[in-house]
């Protein structure tokens, strides 16, 4: 430990500050409270504060954020962001230092977040031991008061002196080049360490259970009446998880410079408080009702992200507590309450375990492609032939899904609907018309040029199929995803029981991939069995009238050895399950592919998360054993 | 072809109008993708071939239903510009009279039977008349949203306002909450979209962008009770902009 005088402590960061190398941020008033902002004058600076307004986290994870750079006037121009000057924040908390932490881990666990990453290394935390306590911290409670790692310097400011821990060699070198300090005294290390042991009994908030038993205390209590009672107070204002500092979901969009050729795609901060942040391009909103989207937020601290990461992702700042209106969102209130009145309905929420994605560089940067072929297939969905400009295939497997970018409009997430196939470089799409992207593309002819992230997910598991006899059971444009695993198993039929196909569509003007249809008619070695829900009159059809799960008892199989696989919209799953469950097929026979609003592609934005799953990286195409229990799936 | 854009107005200050040229140089810009081809405030040309109609301002009488209906025909979109045009806005303070007592109050007992200058109904949105494509709300409005707007228009693309308070914005300027200033916000019940501007300058919303369709009142209610806002301050703000009360005649 090294110690300086006031004096020197304030040269050395007035010495950073005149570097001028650095962004030097440091903790200062605004109003009555405190906030992280540059540092022009070292005498701004303020190491008394309780907590301030935001977190840190705004200087790694900006509230809006420029992600691509894009010229519409030309074919296909996109650059990344440039990176910005590195940085040093000053005054971090110990608290703060461990949110840190937890964001590094989410932001640095494979598919990395490039732009996260870079930032991150390119900034220094000078932590600061908490001098002043906020009033509704209770960091104390969960040992998030005192930290031992993760700063390059933490400083005690004991007013007369300030004795400084170096915690990196950077932190080291940090101090060597622009302070004056000499070896801390033992009476002053004995200072710092009395500050600290008497921190935990100086707040007044206390926790009633250990934070390692929130899980347990979640799970038991997902009907406990608080959830109710509080959420009607709920305003959905997003407060609680816009000021929390371990918060990171995150909402991207398209934004035109007003000369109509250059734009930025920004990342901004968002919040599953919020009513849309899980509304799909078909207008379906999964977490609808306040109390689903209140709750949420408790178990995202409190089950998900422990079960995911290993913490608790809460850290007892207090920030929400005190900004929160109505008062509901203090995480100590709702578990002391939950740990004097558990009602013991024990649920359990497991993430199926799934292949780590392994993508490389920059994860935002959309890869050029041409479409190739267009064909319209019906009034609202063309089917695209699409070719990477590189030349190279995918990369896909059967199920995975990629992020289409038309510039100036944003992204969407499509399944791919062929198959990898030995010696062909393009892949097909179909596109339903719903949003501004899935629109503009009907616009787009062949020759034209598209961006493309991915493929993104985890698909079909053809190997665990193999011998077996199997169902497909399709929806509307739920049929791009299957005809990529249809196309997969005819290609390697042998390896393949009985197969049948079952697909409904709104009426018979609505069917998709009539040719590959006709196709597989003529083969002998696949049923297949249609219904539209309305036929009007005079249109020729010869298949059935009425709903998807009419189809079912027209095909002779063994619950046993059949798989089904089942791609829909939304709606369709709960009938055609309970009708294969009531026909004796167990539930580790059926397997689904979800649809939610995949934004970002790589386990980030939080748009698609079912529970704790994200459908991005667990799905979309799932066990349905893995995930029947989870509440917010079907 | 660049589109062409034609701005009329009804019952209002017009100082929307002027917000667009308070774009300053970036006007020079939206000319550059736009044709202006009517404006009363800015130019003396007039032409009746548009493409989109920008509208700002109430509907207060029979005669500006009259021209709306033909505005809304030769259009193939129609913006509502600011709060006026999108929600009624302060107009709709003057709904608690009757048309007969408002008459009265301003111009006492000077015969107007028969001027159809005169003969009012309540303030009308003009979504209450007309099919309105896209809105650009607030008093004045944010022009950084005008263009947001208009670009999208342009594009092709459906320009979504947020469906989330002011609070959000408000957070991410990391401002201290007004409330804890001790003054009345509608931040948690209006529509976000204008940055916080009014909460960042330590003035609470007054809702100009209009109320939240989902907004919990009630929820909101127990926090004015809360910070203790005397019910009568609630009344004339919850009011300013977003009057509900309709007196006909």
């Amino acid at each position: 430990m090294k110690s300086m005088t006031r004096g020197q402590w304030f040269s050395f960061t007035d010495s950073l500050i005149q570097d001028n190398t650095r962004d030097i941020i440091g903790v200062q008033s605004k109003g009555k409270r405190f906030h992280f902002a540059l540092l022009e004058n070292a005498h701004d600076l303020r190491l008394d504060h309780d907590v301030t307004l935001l977190p840190p986290k705004k200087f790694l994870l900006p509230t809006h954020e420029e992600l691509i750079r894009f010229d519409i006037s030309r074919p296909f121009e996109v650059s990344s962001s440039k990176p910005d000057r590195a940085q040093i924040l000053i005054g971090v908390h110990p608290y703060d230092v461990i949110a840190i932490q937890q964001l590094d881990a989410v932001y640095q666990n494979p598919p990395v977040d490039d732009i996260y990453a870079a930032r991150r290394k390119n900034t220094l935390i000078i932590a600061s031991d908490i001098l002043t306590i906020a009033s509704r911290s209770f960091a104390g409670s969960l040992g998030n008061h005192v930290v031992t790692s993760g700063y390059d310097l933490l400083v005690t400011d004991l007013g007369d002196i300030v004795v400084i821990d170096e915690g990196t060699s950077a932190g080291r070198e940090l101090l060597k080049s622009f302070g004056e300090c000499r070896e801390a005294l033992t009476p002053e290390i004995e200072r710092v360490t009395q500050l600290r042991a008497e921190l935990p009994g100086r707040y007044r908030h206390k926790l009633k259970v250990d934070k390692w038993q929130w899980t347990e205390l979640l799970l038991n209590n997902s009907t406990h009446p608080l959830w109710e009672k509080n959420a009607r107070k709920c305003l959905s204002c997003g407060t609680c998880t816009l000021v929390c500092p371990t918060c990171f979901c995150y909402d991207v969009d398209d934004v035109m410079d007003i000369n109509m050729k250059e734009g930025t795609r920004v990342r901004t901060w968002d919040s599953c408080l919020l009513r849309d942040f899980t509304l799909i391009g078909s207008g379906e909103i999964f977490r609808q009702a306040p109390v689903d989207r209140y709750r949420h937020r408790f178990y995202r601290k409190g089950v998900y992200l422990p079960q995911r990461f290993g913490f608790v992702a809460c850290v007892g700042c207090g920030r929400c507590a005190t900004q929160c209106l109505s008062d509901i969102a203090d995480p100590l209130n709702v578990m002391n309450t939950l740990a004097a009145s558990s009602v013991e309905t024990r649920l359990d929420l497991p993430i199926p375990h799934k292949k780590p994605h392994h993508l490389q560089g920059p994860i935002f940067l959309p890869k050029s492609a041409t479409i190739i072929r267009r064909e319209k297939m019906t009034q609202t969905d063309t089917f695209y032939e699409i070719e990477l400009d590189s030349r190279k295939p995918l990369g896909h497997q059967p199920g995975q899904f990629v992020e289409v970018s038309i510039f100036g409009m944003g992204e969407a997430p499509i399944s791919v609907a062929s198959a990898p196939e030995p010696g062909r470089n393009s892949f097909d799409l179909l596109v339903r018309s719903v949003g501004n992207v899935t629109t503009h593309l009907q616009s787009l002819t062949v020759g034209d040029k598209i961006g493309i992230r991915g493929p993104f997910g985890n698909g079909f598991d053809a190997a665990s199929l193999r011998k077996r006899d199997l169902m497909f059971i399709a929806g509307g444009c739920g049929m791009a995803p299957m005809r990529s695993l249809v196309k997969y198993v005819l290609a390697h039929r042998s390896e393949f029981g009985e197969v049948s196909l079952l697909y409904g569509c709104k009426d018979p003007d609505s069917i998709l991939f009539n040719a590959d249809l006709n196709v597989w008619k003529t083969r002998t070695d696949i049923v297949q069995k249609f219904t539209v829900d309305d036929c009007p009159a005079g249109a020729s059809w010869d298949g059935n009238i009425g709903v998807i799960t009419d189809l079912i008892p027209l095909i002779d199989f063994d619950p046993g050895k059949t798989t089904a696989i089942i791609v829909g919209p939304p709606v369709m799953y709960r009938f055609v399950i309970k009708n294969l469950k009531d026909r004796g097929m167990p539930d580790d026979n059926i397997i689904v592919s979800l649809e939610r609003r995949m934004k970002c592609g790589v386990g980030k934005c939080g748009h698609c998360q079912i529970n704790g799953v994200y459908v991005c990286l667990e799905g979309p195409v799932f066990n349905y054993a893995d995930i029947k229990d989870l509440p917010e799936a079907f | 072809m660049k589109p062409r854009v034609a701005v009329f107005d009804f019952a209002s200050c017009e100082g929307c109008e002027l917000q667009l040229f308070n774009l300053e140089e970036k006007f020079l810009d939206l000319i550059k993708i736009v044709d202006v081809v009517s404006f009363r405030e800015g130019m003396k040309e007039h032409s009746d071939l548009y493409d989109i109609a920008v509208i700002d301002g109430s509907i207060m009488r029979p005669m500006d239903v009259e021209r709306l209906k033909i505005i809304r025909k030769k259009a193939k979109t129609v913006v509502a510009l600011g709060a006026c045009a999108c929600i009624g806005g302060v107009n709709k303070l003057r709904n608690q009279w009757t048309s007969e007592n408002v008459r009265r109050e301003v111009y006492g007992d000077a015969n107007l039977e028969g001027n159809p200058l005169f003969d009012i109904f309540p303030a009308r949105a003009v979504d209450e008349v007309v099919k309105v494509d896209y809105y650009v709300p607030g008093c004045p409005i944010d022009r950084a949203e005008f263009t947001k707007v208009i670009t999208a228009v342009i594009m092709g693309r459906e320009p979504r306002l947020p469906s989330y308070p002011v609070c959000v914005e408000c957070k991410l300027r990391e401002n201290q909450c007004v409330f804890e200033l001790g003054m009345f916000c509608l931040g948690p019940i209006t529509r976000a979209g204008c940055n916080a501007i009014c909460p960042t300058h330590r003035k609470g919303c007054a809702g100009c962008r209009g109320f939240l369709e989902d907004a919990n009142m009630d929820a909101f209610k127990d926090v004015l009770r809360k910070y203790k806002i005397p019910m009568d301050e609630w009344l004339k703000c919850f009011d300013m902009f977003n009057c509900k009360i309709k007196r006909e005649k």
